[in-house]
């Protein structure tokens, strides 16, 4: 395995790692930080006028995303 | 001095959005979603119609819950891991080489195995689904 491919998988576990780890951290009695739920439930409710932005843009990226794993 | 309190009108759930319900539903359609191989038109008729429901569904706000409390000022400690992710998503993105790979790239391996490939189906799933319900 190359060096920069090392980089890349290590890139990604950390970044897993510590998403696992804020979201502990969130779900402690009293903690100020919100858990990664609460969080995108703030933003699927983003509207711009009547428009549900937060939800279109949530939905649309997560089905792009299924696409591009199991289908493209 | 109380605060004065503010209620939601909330539905009643319906009767088939329970865990004990959609759990299984979503197994099932995970299980058949990763039977089917990439590059392939019944996937791509698959995943497109799956994602489109569920997008019809939240949507719809047939399944919405109310908002909870406002967020606090510790939300900020998820740019820690958001930013991480981005750095590295977009660099490997932008070089575009093999020997630097995207993370869909590393994980295309992984995803061939029919085990492996419905347990990521059903997590992409339930993930839309709970995004579906907020």
């Amino acid at each position: 395995m190359s060096l920069t491919r090392a980089i890349a998988i290590a890139g990604f576990v950390v970044a897993i790692i510590a998403c696992a780890v804020v979201e502990v951290l969130a779900r402690r009695k009293d903690s100020t930080i919100p858990t990664l739920g609460e969080v995108c439930a703030h933003a699927i409710a983003y509207e711009v006028g009547r428009v549900p932005i937060g939800r279109i843009g949530f939905f649309g990226f997560w089905w792009w995303l299924g696409w591009h794993l199991f289908a493209r | 001095m109380e605060q004065p309190r503010t209620e939601v009108a909330v539905d009643a759930p319906r009767g088939w959005d329970r865990a004990v319900v959609t759990m299984p539903v979503l197994a099932f359609l995970s299980l058949i979603g990763g039977q089917l191989p990439s590059y392939t038109t019944r996937a791509n008729v698959y995943t497109i119609c799956l994602g489109g429901s569920m997008v019809w569904l939240g949507l719809s706000g047939r399944v919405r819950r109310p908002l909870l409390a406002p967020l606090g000022p510790g939300t900020a400690w998820w740019l820690l891991p958001i930013g991480i992710f981005g750095v590295f998503e977009g660099s490997t993105f932008l070089l575009g080489t093999p020997e630097y790979p995207t993370f869909s790239r590393l994980a295309d391996p992984l995803l061939e195995d029919e085990l492996v490939r419905s347990a990521a189906y059903f997590a992409w799933l339930t993930t839309f689904w709970a995004l579906v319900r907020r």
